[in-house]
This record gives structure tokens, sequence and C-alpha cells, in this order.
């Protein structure tokens, strides 16, 4: 179940739009930051308070590629792997994540400290080769460079 | 006017419709998957791509809209060309198992590549695997069959109103999926089976056992549940039914059907069914012939007769038994026993409240039409959950909000959360002040028309402030207003009428008032029905106060007319309602008892009660499928004939006759010859060799069937008022308050109606067992917390006549003080609990406000009936 | 640390040549652009006072005149988009604002939402009062938590201002407005799908007719128009569409955000006039291709948009001409790659994308990108087999025209224009059974 605090910002984002429905995908982030990830029981949650049937919210969850449907690493590195990052080098960067850090795409380091997601293009092109780490954005990444930003996660 | 051409044939059409459903009314055909007639317009699969003039791109048939002048083509060498392409798409993931997937033979897919090609696969990875789903009980799961249509989707979300299944992930990872996963958390309508085109979607009770083409016979006849009486085909191999479906377009459900419907067939070929008459002897009841029971029933109900006189004889009629069995069986009591002593379980409410309503407003008054509902635009719902009694008809409910209606309820109701615009959640027992500030504010809002005097002079002073109300009834003003604003504006309103309220304590004074909004807002009534022919034995007089076509035997002019028809004189006083008769049982002036296909001694209130006065007659007959618990308490108990064994009729909730067919044959005879035998035996012979036979008489003698004949029902023109005349209302108007709510209450007993169970007949469905296996105490999250229990928890519930322990279901979608439990398990009926108090003018018995005692009671170990091993929750 | 890093790091964007003033990235060196004041300095929120002392209809009129194109992709004439829906009488219309640039390549619209809200803002006040909707909403993609904040902030100090909310400069016109943050979903950006997205459901893409103008957002009325498109009101307002129609190409003019990357000296966002040609682009303000390399292939208008060959770069960069010269403008996403690219490889990937984000509800993308896919997969695993290349044309020829949105036409387009041009690469790949480039 949501907390107080939670199901309030919810009811407000409700107050955005015509109908409770359309709160739904700002109701799923909130429940993936109160959960960790997107449970049964966070939809479970959503469901309740937007008066939304549960089977649809999950299926609406389902079809957005930013939901986490598993629990994830206490940080997630969301690198970009489309053309322009690509013929940059993601690629490279893809395989030094997992020699040095032993993380693949999709998967979580052993102490959870990391999670990488591989992103389509994420609009940081012209400063390929880029990802996002949790909220904030890194651009012209080399191998020394994600060496040094991960440094600062714990 | 819109003239199209297609294919270079000239189409003119009323109305713009799609350029398919042009080309179908055209009879030139274009191939589809994801179309449905019932359905949401989609256009994912592309198979109906066309050629139309003047556009760019192909176009989808399914959803382009017809233009004057459009010239369309649907058969040209790129069509066929891009018809391939599409199904080579569908066929890449496909695992091609059709060898053993149950589809095959009706598969839209197959059908489709069959004609269209192609032949080779020129897709050479791996294909999609996703393991064939058996978590659910009911239905299996086949996602590598899965073409992805949403049909399945649409129906359970658009047209259901169930949202339990959604499209789960994107793109080529796209697949169905129930909220969990796998197993289902739903109504079991089984409707996205109906509409799934391949095997992806389908029920587990047939699997394997069968091919569509193997089907021996297929017929179509009437779901035998409840009142709502959709219309089934059941198909058949080797005389057995493989499986029960709906057909699109017919009366009533056009094709939808409720987890009764489709998967309660079972009882039919349940090995428990009684095959032989049994006689007691020296305490046992043991196997004997026909012959032997039928003589000893009309010799014993001859020896009683003679010694006690008729009216120490009195028989139960049976809202599953056809019109037919009930016409023959109320005519074997007034003329060879000589008795009115004929009633059923229809006294529980449903009779009572009819007559009340048609003494105001006139018969037939609650004879509307079920497709109406979707088509108000206000559904005022007092006193149960439609969607599990009638479930057919709750899904006009939820439709007709869907199309912008407003439904307002007494309470909140599970089944209707989605959908009710004002749901008023009051106080227990505090119905009638809610009503009467309803019909207050309506007064104020409305003048009264003068057009019914007998019902305004008892309306006219009826004045309960607004302030009172909410405070009383403890709901917000706001609501209350906003409630009382929706109903007033109403320009084609309904009010539903449920158990609940004929079932409570001054249940005809609520009714009362019921009429009286109605009356105001000029509204149609409905009466919620349980069972398939609750109507129809009313209308063949299986009443203690009603002769056939529903006449007041009291009126002489009646009673002459049957008099004449039957060659007898008839007593002019009504026969005892189905409580005298157990009174009479009690206390020794009834002494034999003729039960019809129903369960007295499990599905009445105070049920221990009944049992007692059973015992003390001298003679029980029970005629029935099983051994019941009546049964059990009986004489002789003669095997009767299934629903699905014979022909008849059954007359729906809206008065509409409709056929009932053999499906399979199987030794036996029909309840209707049973008791012409009796009769016969007794010396008065009735003479009918077939339903037919039966029919024609009621048409000849009930003024209401006047002239009606089996191909006027079979045409569907057998609606109400049919080719009769019904009697006028207007009638003085008397009606009882009943004493308000028993002191002294924390926590109130009240009749939970599963919607996967009906009576005692689909305990012998294993799938409905399977989907609701054993009787719980259904309680608010809020009286959970009370009682701090939670799930699996049991609780042992007292009252003065009785206890059970019952396991606990947190039910979220329901708050309040109410502690339900069903009336259908063996041993563990809410009815043993209940003691009633009858309502003087309805006659019904009132089973609210029964207070209660709980306790937590230690978990119950419930054990697997097969092999008797402990099962783990 | 990061943000110094990041200060030198982030500055993704580019100046206009001088001495041309810059209009949508007018400002934005400033570090706090984003800020109200800031934008007020230099005469932002001028336009709307001016705007709302016209006659709604006088509005679109200068927009028709200004000739503004849809910046998004398709290049619809805005004035006749808004014409349609101002001529439906249902209320309350809804104005949408397609922030979702999902276009792989395409960085342009990120500038604006980061650097210069309030132009944003001003521009949807203007066509909000033009178009007489009271609501608007910012569909923002997932993958710009940054601009999310950002706008929030704008559009609460644009509340404060007076220039949001039931009386907006005091004029008794009411716009409100909100941001409403996608989840990963590239076919979002297709406006029915956008709508069904911003509704709370699965962002697919709805049956036209009925068209949006007509029967959108909650069944009203409702236009969707991208965030340069909006940006650009403010400006028309300020010079009038007259002269704003000189900027740039005759046929869609005005200034243009082109997206530069790859291979590039100096990737970047330019706002440059409409039509400028892809070589001075590339050569001229870009700096060329890096290193000095070997240019091998253009994307001129972001991955959906048709590849060209070196020899085909001397093309005006605008709706009109791009199709004559056999690509499009598109979002105006130019990836630049050089001689050490491997097309099939390219080519491979741009597939893997459209395959992840094909919302699958028709059959042909939902089952055709993934098969495309496949093959051009083992082809670059040097597994391509005999006859790989004909299947692939089969394949998108099943799909091309058979799809119900642009999507799949762009992922069987892409392989078709890929092999059209550099067909020996593909069958290099298939009889060395190696990637020839990189090898
Ligand atoms: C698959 C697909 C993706 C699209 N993505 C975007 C997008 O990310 N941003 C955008 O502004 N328009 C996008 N569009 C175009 C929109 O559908 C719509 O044409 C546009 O937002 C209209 O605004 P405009 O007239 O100002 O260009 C996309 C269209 C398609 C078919
Ligand atoms: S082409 Fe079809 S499956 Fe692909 S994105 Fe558009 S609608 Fe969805
Ligand atoms: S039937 Fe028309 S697209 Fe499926």
């Amino acid at each position: 179940m949501l907390n107080e605090t939670a199901i309030k910002e919810l009811q407000e984002i409700r107050n955005k739009y015509p109908s409770a429905r359309s709160a739904l995908l700002p109701a799923i982030y909130v429940a993936q930051r109160e959960f960790g990830w997107l449970s049964e029981e966070a939809y479970e949650a959503v469901s309740e308070v937007l008066g939304v049937p549960k089977a649809i919210a999950r299926g609406v969850g389902a079809f957005y590629a930013m939901y986490k449907h598993r629990p994830m690493g206490r940080n997630i590195i969301q690198l970009c792997t489309n053309v322009s990052c690509m013929i940059l080098g993601a690629e490279k960067l893809v395989d030094y994540l997992k020699n040095h850090y032993g993380l693949v795409p999709g998967g979580t380091t052993e102490d959870g400290r990391f999670s990488l997601v591989i992103m389509e293009c994420i609009g940081a092109c012209g400063t390929a080769p880029a990802m996002l780490v949790n909220d904030e954005f890194y651009e012209n990444l080399s191998e020394q460079y994600i060496e040094e930003i991960l440094a600062k996660f714990t | 006017m819109i003239t199209i051409t297609i294919n270079e044939k000239e189409i003119t059409l009323e109305k713009p419709v799609t350029v398919l459903e042009a080309a179908r009314s055209a009879g030139i055909s274009i191939p589809t998957l994801c179309y449905h007639p019932a359905l949401e317009r989609h256009g994912g699969c592309r198979l109906c791509l066309v050629e139309v003039e003047k556009m760019p791109r192909l176009q989808t048939a399914c959803t382009l809209m017809t233009a004057d002048g459009m010239i369309v083509r649907t058969e040209t060498d790129a069509i066929a060309e891009v018809r391939r392409g599409i199904l080579e798409f569908l066929l890449i993931n496909h695992p091609l198992d059709c060898p053993y997937c149950d589809k095959a033979g009706e598969c839209e897919l197959q059908d489709l590549v069959e004609k269209y090609g192609p032949t080779t696969g020129r897709y050479k990875e791996k294909k999609r695997k996703m393991p064939e789903s058996l978590e659910d009980a009911i239905i299996v799961r086949n996602m590598e069959r899965c073409i992805v249509c949403t049909r399945c989707v649409r129906m359970c979300e658009g047209v259901q109103g169930a949202s339990a299944i959604a499209v789960m992930e994107r793109g080529g990872h796209s697949h169905i999926e129930p909220f969990s996963g796998g197993k289902y958390d739903c109504e079991y309508c089984g409707n996205c089976i109906s509409v799934c085109p391949v095997g992806a979607i389908m029920s587990r009770l047939h699997r394997h056992s069968y091919r569509p083409w193997q089907m021996t016979d297929q017929v179509e006849t009437i779901c035998p549940y409840c009142g709502v009486g959709c219309t089934v085909t059941a198909q058949v191999r080797d005389d057995t039914i493989k499986r029960v479906i709906p057909k699109l377009g017919s009366p009533v459900n056009n094709g939808l059907l409720c987890s009764r419907g489709r998967f309660g067939y079972e009882f039919v070929g349940n090995r428990d069914r009684l095959t032989r008459p049994l006689i007691r002897k020296n305490g046992v009841l043991e196997e004997s012939t026909w012959e032997e029971a039928i003589h000893r029933v009309a010799q014993k109900l001859g020896e009683i007769k003679e010694n006690y006189g008729s009216l120490s004889i009195a028989g139960i009629a049976s809202p599953r038994c056809t019109n037919e069995d009930n016409y023959v069986f109320q005519k074997f009591m007034r003329v060879t026993i000589g008795t009115h002593n004929v009633d059923s379980t229809a006294r529980t409410g449903y009779a009572g409240a009819q007559q009340f309503i048609e003494n105001i407003f006139g018969q037939g008054a609650t004879a509307n039409i079920i497709s109406g509902i979707s088509r108000s635009d206000v559904v005022f719902v007092a006193g149960g959950d439609p969607t599990t009694v009638n479930p057919i008809l709750g899904l006009q409910i939820r439709a007709c909000s869907r199309k912008g209606g407003a439904v307002l309820t007494l309470g909140k109701i599970s089944g209707l959360r989605y959908f009710s615009a004002h749901a008023l959640d009051h106080a227990s027992f505090t119905e009638t002040v809610l009503l009467e500030g309803i019909v207050t504010e309506l007064k104020n809002r409305k003048a009264l028309s003068g057009s019914h005097s007998s019902l305004e002079s008892n309306i006219k002073d009826i004045a309960v402030p607004v302030e009172d109300v909410i405070k009383k009834c403890n709901i917000g003003e706001d609501d209350f207003r906003s409630f009382i604003t929706a109903l007033s504006e109403a320009s084609n309103p309904v009010l539903i009428i449920g158990k609940e309220i004929m079932q409570s304590n001054g249940a005809s004074y609520k009714l009362l008032l019921l009429s009286a909004i109605n009356y105001l807002i000029n509204g149609r009534i409905y009466l919620l029905s349980e069972r398939a022919n609750e109507q129809g034995l009313l209308d063949m007089g299986c009443a203690s106060d009603l002769l056939p076509g529903s006449r007041p035997l009291e009126i002489a002019e009646f009673r002459r007319r049957y008099e004449k028809a039957w060659q007898v004189t008839l007593p002019d006083k009504p026969g005892l309602t189905l409580f005298e008769m157990i009174h009479g049982a009690k206390e020794g002036s009834v002494r034999a008892m003729y039960v019809m296909g129903e369960n007295p001694l499990f599905n009445l209130p105070n049920s221990g009660n009944v049992k007692e006065a059973l015992g003390n007659l001298d003679f029980l007959v029970v005629q029935d499928l099983f051994m019941t618990e009546t049964a059990e308490s009986a004489d002789v108990v003669l095997p009767a004939l299934s629903w699905a064994e014979k022909e008849g009729t059954f007359t729906n909730m809206e008065r509409r006759i409709q056929k009932l067919r053999k499906v399979i044959s199987r030794a036996g005879k029909e309840d209707w010859r049973i008791i012409s035998d009796v009769s016969s035996n007794m010396g008065v012979s009735f003479s009918y060799d077939s339903a037919d036979d039966v029919f024609a008489e009621i048409s000849k003698v009930s003024p209401l069937h006047r002239d009606l004949t089996y191909d006027d029902i079979e045409e569907g023109e057998a609606l109400w008022p049919f080719k009769g005349e019904p009697l006028r209302g207007g009638m003085e108007i008397t009606c009882n308050k009943g004493d308000g709510a028993a002191e002294g209450g924390k926590y109130f007993l009240a009749v939970d109606r599963p919607l996967f169970h009906s009576g005692t007949l689909s305990r012998k469905s294993s799938a409905l067992m399977r989907l609701c296996p054993e009787a719980v105490a259904r309680i608010s999250s809020t009286t959970a917390a009370e009682l701090s229990v939670t799930d699996g928890d049991s609780i042992r519930i007292s009252t003065r006549i009785g206890s059970l322990a019952l396991p606990v279901f947190i039910d979220e979608a329901y708050d309040g003080s109410l502690i339900m439990v069903s009336n259908n398990f063996r041993g563990k009926g809410v009815f043993s609990l209940m003691e009633y108090s009858i309502d003087p003018v309805l006659k019904s018995p009132c089973v609210d406000n029964v207070i209660i005692e709980i306790e937590k009671s230690d978990r119950p170990v419930r054990r697997d009936p097969k092999n008797d091993s402990e099962v783990k929750r | 640390m990061k943000t110094f890093l990041n200060s030198i790091l982030k500055r993704y964007w580019q100046n206009l040549p001088d001495p041309r003033e810059k209009v949508l990235l007018k400002n934005i060196e400033n570090t706090n652009s984003a800020d109200i004041t800031e934008y007020q300095k230099s005469g932002g929120y001028a336009s709307i006072v001016k705007a709302l002392e016209k006659e709604r209809t006088e509005i679109i009129e200068e927009v028709k005149k200004a000739g503004l194109r849809g910046r998004g992709g398709a290049g619809f004439p805005a004035a006749m988009k808004w014409t349609f829906a101002s001529g439906d009488p249902k209320f309350p219309k809804y104005l949408i604002c397609n922030a979702d640039e999902g276009e792989p390549g395409t960085f342009k619209d990120r500038p604006i939402l980061e650097k210069n809200p309030h132009l944003l803002i001003e521009g949807m006040v203007i066509s909000g009062y033009a178009l007489k909707a009271e609501y608007g909403y910012i569909y923002l993609r997932g993958e710009y938590p940054d601009a999310k904040h950002i706008l929030e902030r704008a559009i609460a100090q644009a509340y404060e201002g007076n220039f949001l909310g039931d009386n907006i400069a005091g004029k008794g016109v009411v716009f409100h407005l909100s941001v409403h943050q996608g989840a990963g979903a590239y076919i979002c950006g297709e406006e029915t799908a956008l709508i069904e997205s911003l509704e709370g459901d699965r962002g697919q893409p709805r049956i036209k007719p009925p068209f949006p103008v007509n029967v959108g957002a909650w069944s009203k009325p409702t236009i969707v128009n991208n965030v340069e498109t909006l940006s650009n009101l403010p400006y028309i307002i300020e010079i009038g569409g007259e002269a704003y129609s000189k900027i740039g190409s005759p046929e869609c003019p005005g200034p243009k955000l082109y997206c530069v990357s790859g291979h590039i000296e100096k990737p970047g966002v330019y706002e440059l006039p409409m039509g400028t040609s892809l070589r001075e682009i590339i050569y001229t303000h870009c700096g060329g291709i890096k290193g000095g390399k070997q240019l091998k292939a253009v994307i001129p208008g972001g991955i959906s948009t048709p590849v060209l060959p070196p020899d085909k770069i001397d093309c005006p960069m605008d709706f009109v001409n791009m199709p004559k010269h056999g690509s499009m403008l598109g979002s105006g996403a130019v990836i630049v790659m050089d001689e050490t690219v491997c097309l099939v490889k390219v080519c491979y990937r741009a597939l893997k994308f459209f395959e992840h984000e094909s919302c699958g509800k028709c059959t042909p993308c939902r089952e055709g990108t993934g098969w495309l896919r496949s093959i051009l997969e083992r082809i670059e695993h040097g597994e391509g087999q005999e006859g790989d290349i004909d299947l692939l044309l089969s394949v998108s020829s099943n799909i091309l025209g058979k799809t119900f949105c642009p999507l799949g036409d762009g992922a069987a387009s892409v392989v078709q224009n890929f092999i059209k041009h550099f067909r020996p690469e593909f069958e290099g790949h298939i009889t060395a059974k190696t990637c020839v480039v990189e090898s």
C-alpha cells in the first residue's frame, strides 16, 4: 500500500486531468519510486488509488520501456547504443561495463550497486556516446570518464 | 442514400457503414481476423486491406466508412499478394501445432491460410517460445498461437467490463495475460474464449476430448440457471454435452454468456444422477421399479386424502422445471388432490414482490425487455448485485454506464464498482428512511400528476427532511442531492430490485416507496430472478393464490373458468403458502407433501426447522435429479429428466416464453409425465403424450397464453403480453412497515449470492466447484481488522438456532458490517443460521437483521475430496 | 566534479552564424536563460501581450502568411491544422505540445526545453488563445528528466507572472499548462498514440478518421504540434507573417533547427534558415568530417528517413525539396557516417530500434520488423545466405504501405534504401561471411 504523502501526491496529479485514468502514467512512476520496482503489489496500489482495474494498470505499465518490472540496483545506468552513439563507440562501453563491473545489459551488479539498461536514442547524439545515471545526463563518454562517473555512486 | 461500387457491383446503403459491412451485406466476402461485429473497431490485423480509387494507400475495410461514389476492389492480384504476406507474418512465430490444437477445424487462421496461402515458410530463425499456461482451472492460454487481434481484451474490457486481462509488453513480445500472469481473477464469463479466432484462449472442460467436426449434434436451447434465459447452443458427442456456447444475434444475451451458463452444464452427466426410483423400506431407501414407486405414491396420497382430506396434502413446484411440468403439477394438486396447497420458492421474494407491484401498476409491470436497460439514461439498483444474480442483465447496466448513462445504487455493489456514478453507502438497515427521503425530494421536484389516486394517497404524507436522511443514513449531503438530481432529471430511467429488498424487514413498505419513485420518475421496474423459470411457474399457477395465467383464484369468474375446463369444483379459498405448509407439517395439519425439483430442506431459512417439519410428515415424495437433503428424508424418491433431456418451455423475467430443446437422450421420465402417471394411477388421467400436448392445453385454458403455439415461440413472438389480456392494477394498497433493525447487534448476517453458484444444482458441476469450492464468510476489510483475521483464517458464526465455522474471504470492493454467507454448500448453508419472520403482505420471509455472535476459530484443515490429503492454501 | 565536467561537455548546441540573430536558440548561452526574468529582459512575453490584442482569426491568418510548417517530421502546414480545429464547435479544446523527440539522431527540441522553456510556453499561450484551447499539455519524453524539472519551474514562474492562468495579462484569457511525462515509447511521438498515452493508455495509434482536430484527447478537438513549431509563434507575432515568410525556403520558410551528430567536427544543434543545403550544413557550419576522413553516408532527417550517399548531399534541407532528392527532412536530424562505418551494422541497429519500438498493434510491423532484424543480424554476423538480400526486399515490401501507422513503413524503407545505395556492401558480407568494413 502507498503511504499517505504518495496518495496525496497522486490525488494532486489526478486533478491535472479530466479523468482519473489519465493519471495512470504518472501514478505508475510514483509507485515505481515508492516500491523500487513495479511488483503486483505496486500495481494493486495504483489501481486502488485511481480506481482503475489492476489488469489495465499493469497492461499500460508493461507497454513502456522505462517502467521497471523487476528489482533494480541502487543506481540505474541507462546507456544509449543507437546509431549516433554506436558509431562513436557505445558498444565498446557496453563491453567495458561487462568486463570491469560484471554488468551485462538488463543485469545488475552482484553488490546491487548498478543496473544496466540499454536505451534507444536518449537525445544526446551531439555529445555521443551518452548515458543517463539515474536522472542525470553524462555525455561524450569514454572508458576513463565512465570510471570517473561511476566512482561517485555507492 | 450512399452508392458505392465494390468489384464492379453497385451497392446502395441507407446510412454510412464500414466498407466491410457494406461488402458483406452484398454477399462479397473480405477476410478478417481482428474484426468482430460485437467489438470496437481495431484495424490491426490488416487482413482486410482493399484498394479504393483515389486513395494513395490500401485501406482496411473494417475501419473505412463508406462515402458516396466510392469505388472499391477486393480481389485484385495485388490484394491476394498482400493477404499472403500478412498471413506469412502471422505464421512466422506460430507453432503450427494444428494436429493437437483443439481449435483445428474451427480456426479462422487455419481456414484463411488454407484459402490464401502461403504454403511454404521462408522464416529460418527460432520461433517465439511461450509455454502453454495451465495455471488456471478453467481457461487455457497458449500465447504461441496468439495473433494479437485483441478481440479477447476488447471483449473483456469493452463488453464484459471485467477488465481482467490485458495486452502485456509490446511489439513482437505482445501477449495477453490476466493480472497475476497465470490464474485468472475474473468473472469467468468465458466470452474471451468465444471471440478468440485461434487456439490461444480455450476452455479446459473439453480439452482434447473431441474435434469440432466430430460433433454428433448441436442444439439451441435455453440456459437452466437464472431468470434471464440466455440462448445457448449445446454441442454433443455420443450423448454427452461437450461444450455450451452462446450465439450472436440471439435474443437477451446476443453472443454473451456468464460462468454458470457456459461452464455449469456438467451436472447433466454427473455420476450422482438418480437413475431408478427409490422407496423407503424399513427405514432405508431402496431401489425399485417405476410401477411400484408410482403405485406406492398414488396409494399413499389416496389414503391420506381419504383419511385427512385434500387440504392435508401440499405440493412444492419447481422454478427449474418447465412450464409444462409446472402446469401439470398444479393441475394434479388442484384436480386430482383437490387443493390449492401448491406453492414454490418463488414465495421467498419474487412472487410477493411482483404481485405487490402489479397490484399498483397492473399485470406485466415488471415484464420489461432486458436489452432496454443499456438504452436507458439512469439505472437505479436497489437490493443486491445484479452482476452475480442475473449476470447478463448486469452487463446491460455496465453498457448503460459506458454509454454515458448514470448508474445509481443503494449501497456499494461490487460488480458495479467501476460503473456506478453514485453509490449511496448508507448505514445498515436505513433503506426505509433513505427511500422515504428520496420520495420526499422527488415529490418536491415533481408535482404528483394525480393519475394514480391509490398510490398517491399512500405517499402524499411522506415527508422526511434531507437533514434527517443524511444523519440517520450517515451519508454525505452532496452525494444525496446529486443522487436525487440524477434521478429526477432522468428521461428514460430503470429500477432494478433485488432480493435484499424483497427479503428485508418491512419489505412491502420499501416496495411501496420504490413503486412511488418509479411512478414519480416514470420508469420501468425489473425484478431480479434467481431461477430460470421462476416467472413461468407463477404464470402456470403454481402459487397458493393463483390459477394459470396468474389469475387470482379468489375471483370467482376465474375459478369458474378453470372448473369448466377441468371439470371439477375448486376450493374458493387460497391454499397454504410455502411457509404455511412448513408450519402445517410441523403442527400436523399437513400430512403429506409432494416436492418436484426443489430442495426446501436446504433452500429455506431456518432449515433445521424445515427438517423437523418434514420429518413429521406421514408421507413425502421427492422428484429430483440428485439425492438432495430433502430427498434423503423422503419416503419415495423419483428420478427426473434434466433440462437437457426434455422438451418444453421456460418463461424468463421479461416474460419471454422460450423453447427448451432436447439435447441428449436418457432413459427416464419428464416431471410432467411422472405426475400424470401418478394421477392416472389415482384414477384421474390427463392423457398427454408429449410436452406439446400439455402446452396445447395451457394455451387453450389460460387467458394469458391464449392461442399461443410452439411455432409462435420458435419464431420468438412469445413476448408479453402474448395474445392474452393482462389484468389491470390500481388496487387497494396495504403494506407493512416492519419493526426496524434488531437491537443490540454489531454484526449481521446476510445471504451471499455468488456468481459461480445457483442453489444446490451448481454443486454437481465440477467446473463451478473448481471456481468456488467451499463456503466462505465474505467480510469487509474493516470487519476483518476488527476481528483481526486475514484471508484463510476461519471464524465461527453463531445465532440462536445454529453455528457454522467458515474460512473468511475479505472482499476489498465491499465495506460494511454485514457478514455474507452463501446457501450452496452441504452442511454450510447460511439458512441453517437464519430465523425469519413473514411479511404479512408479501407472505415472504424477512431474513435480514439476524444478530450473530462471532469468534475467531482455528484454521480449518481443507481436505482434498479425492485422496483426502490435506490441501495447502 | 560532475558539474564542472558537464559544464564544458554539455554544450551541445551551436550559434547561428552571425550577424543574423537567433530566434529559437536566442540567449541560450546565458547560464540562466531558462529563468523568466532573463527571458523577459530580452523582450520575452512581449508577443503574448501583442497577440492578445489581435482577433483569434488574425493570428491564424498571420501563421498562414508565415507559411509555418510543422517541425515534427510531417511538415504539415500549421495554419491548416489550426483552421480545422477552430472550425469544430466542440469544447473544451486541447493544445498538446509534442516533446517526445524520439526519432534517433534528434535532439533539436532539447535546447528549447532545457534552455529556453519560456519561448515554448509563450508560443503555446498564443496558439491556445488563437485556437480557443484553454488547456495545454506538454508531452515530454521520459528520457528528458532535467527538462521536466526545468519546464515545471518555468510553468510555475509563468503562472506567477500571470502569463498562464485564468486571466492572462489581465485580458481575461484562460490557458492552463502542465507537463505529462512519457515513459519510453517512440511510437508515442505519433500524435494519436500520444493522445492514447496522455489518456493513460497503451500508446498505440488510433484509427483515423476521426482526426484529433475533431476527436482527440478525451474525445475533444485537439491540436498536436511539435516544440519547435510552437516556439516559432512569438517570432511570427513579433515580426509578422509577411516578414517571417522571407526567411529561408520560399515553400516552407522560417528558421530551422538542424541537429548534427556522428563523425563530424562540430556536432550539435544549429539554427539555420530552412533550406540550407546538406553539404553546407556539414562542411560550412559543422567543420566537415571528423578527423578529415571520407564521408560514406548521411541520414538527413533521423533514422526513419532514407540514407543518402556522398554524391547526393547537395539538396536543400526542407520539406519540399528533400523528397525530390530521394529522402526527407524528417526531424532535421543529420547523422554523418565516415568510411569506417559498416552500413550493414547501422541498418541492423536501426531495425533493432524499430523492432523494439513497434507498438505491436498491426501485423506487418509487429512481426516484420523482427524478421528483418533477424536477417540483418545473421548477415552482419557473417551467417548471411544466398538470397537474403532479395528476402529482405520482399519482406520490406510486404510491410511497406500495409501498416497501421508510418513507423512500420519507416522500418521497411530504411532497409530498402540501405540496399538501394549500398548493395555491394551487403553482398560483400554474405560472400565473405564476415563484416567487410571493420575487418
Ligand atoms: C512513428 C512516429 C513518430 C513521431 N515522433 C514524433 C516526435 O517525436 N516528435 C514530434 O514532434 N512529432 C513526431 N511525429 C509526428 C507527429 O505524429 C505529428 O505529426 C506532429 O507532432 C505534429 O506536429 P507538427 O505539425 O508541429 O510537426 C511522429 C510521427 C510518427 C508516425
Ligand atoms: S506500424 Fe503498426 S505495429 Fe508498427 S507502430 Fe505503427 S501501428 Fe504499431
Ligand atoms: S479485420 Fe480489418 S484490420 Fe483486422
